[in-house]
């Protein structure tokens, strides 16, 4: 039986090792170690689920960890993270979904922008004509 | 026809009684006929055997009253056969009666089942509902944290190159608890709880915990579900050799819960 300090350092452990589920890096780093084919470490990843629990979910700062814990669950998807390649692409995918909702906002606030031109342009005309 | 065969009828079922009834006119006839004649002739002669004639005759009132008799059996069986014919119309009537309602019960037994299970079906929704049910304000503070840190959202001024990024980078890694617990040179035995080493007081105070979520916003009660080691497994990271280029993981204040708590 574990402490109460244990438990609570067993807990930010696992709260910190979830979360860096979500670099694509890390995985491709367990791949190529050979970490993602022992019996013992597939089955902590099915424990780790827990973490998509609301109540435990709350902790978490990087919640794309998830999607991949739950993608980790698959053995298909565990053996193709030794590739290189494979992780790079995650990567990339990874990052343009990042920027998706950034880029819908600039893309917003350009669309507004352009509608409200039209208006400012006459003023300085009829400034410069003053002049 | 003797007198015996009339007389063995007795003996028969009341169809055969009947079957012979109906030739018993006939025979009655032909007797009737025999004794009228032999009642003229008798009249013209002087009755030379008076014995006789009484004899037939006496056997002919017995033999009308037996007919009679059968008759009113007869006429008392038929009653009963129009009674038993009424009672079995009767009795089919009744009997798709309930044919009728069996279809009906069966349908209705139908729809029943069908209604309780979708009921059954409704109510394990409205569990699953109110078991998923998080307070909004929780949601919502949630989604200012994950936002606010950019951890979701790339910030406006991204650019590639920009070292940020959705996931906890090799430096949160390695500035984090488990960065820190794999380091030890002292850290020999695999497989031990990386609370163990803390307390053995073997790691530097600095690293002891200090962050804001684990501390204070932990409730006694969140702890993680109880596994027993029964996977007996090394946590990466943990191993000697793993040391230099291990990633470990991040615990700024900024990696795990936090900030505007």
């Amino acid at each position: 039986m574990e402490t109460e300090e244990q438990a609570r350092n067993r807990f930010q452990s696992e709260l910190e090792f979830v979360q860096c589920l979500a670099n694509p890096n890390y995985l491709n780093f367990l791949a190529q170690r050979g970490f993602l084919r022992e019996r013992p470490f597939i089955n902590y990843l099915k424990y780790l689920l827990y973490w998509k629990e609301p109540e435990y979910a709350k902790f978490l700062k990087y919640p794309h960890c998830l999607h991949m814990l739950e993608l980790l669950q698959y053995e298909h998807f565990r053996k193709e993270l030794v590739n290189a390649q494979c992780t790079k692409f995650i990567d990339e995918q990874q990052l343009l979904h990042w920027q998706h909702y950034s880029r819908k906002r600039t893309r917003l606030q350009q669309a507004l922008a352009e509608q409200q031109q039209p208006q400012q342009q006459p003023p300085p005309h009829g400034n410069a004509a003053a002049k | 026809m003797s007198a015996n065969t009339l007389g063995s009828q007795s003996d028969k079922a009341t169809k055969e009684r009947n079957k012979n009834l109906y030739l018993k006119p006939a025979v009655f006839y032909f007797y009737f006929r025999e004794l009228i004649e032999m009642l003229a002739l008798s009249r013209n002669q002087k009755l030379p055997q008076p014995g006789e004639d009484t004899q037939i005759l006496e056997l002919l009132v017995q033999r009308d009253r037996e007919f009679q008799d059968l008759m009113e059996v007869a006429q008392q069986q038929g009653k009963v056969h129009q009674e038993m014919q009424l009672l079995e119309k009767e009795v089919e009537k009744r009997d798709s009666d309930i044919q009728q309602l069996q279809k009906q019960l069966k349908e209705a037994e139908h729809i029943l089942a069908t209604a309780v299970y979708q009921a059954k079906e409704k109510l394990k929704s409205i569990d699953k509902a109110r078991k998923g049910s998080i307070s909004s304000e929780e949601i919502i503070k949630y989604a200012h944290r994950i936002s606010a840190s950019n951890a979701v959202c790339a910030p406006l001024n991204w650019v590639p190159g920009d070292p940020r990024r959705p996931y906890p980078t090799d430096l949160e890694m390695r500035s984090g608890m488990l960065g820190h617990m794999a380091n030890l040179p002292t850290n020999g035995v695999n497989g031990h709880l990386p609370g163990d080493a803390l307390a053995a007081g073997r790691l530097p105070d600095v690293l002891t915990p200090h962050y804001p979520w684990q501390s204070s916003d932990v409730p006694v009660g969140m702890l993680p579900p109880h596994h027993g080691n029964d996977f007996g497994l090394e946590p990466p990271g943990h191993n000697k050799e793993n040391e230099d280029d291990v990633e470990a993981m991040s615990t700024d204040s900024s990696s795990s819960s936090s900030d505007s708590d």
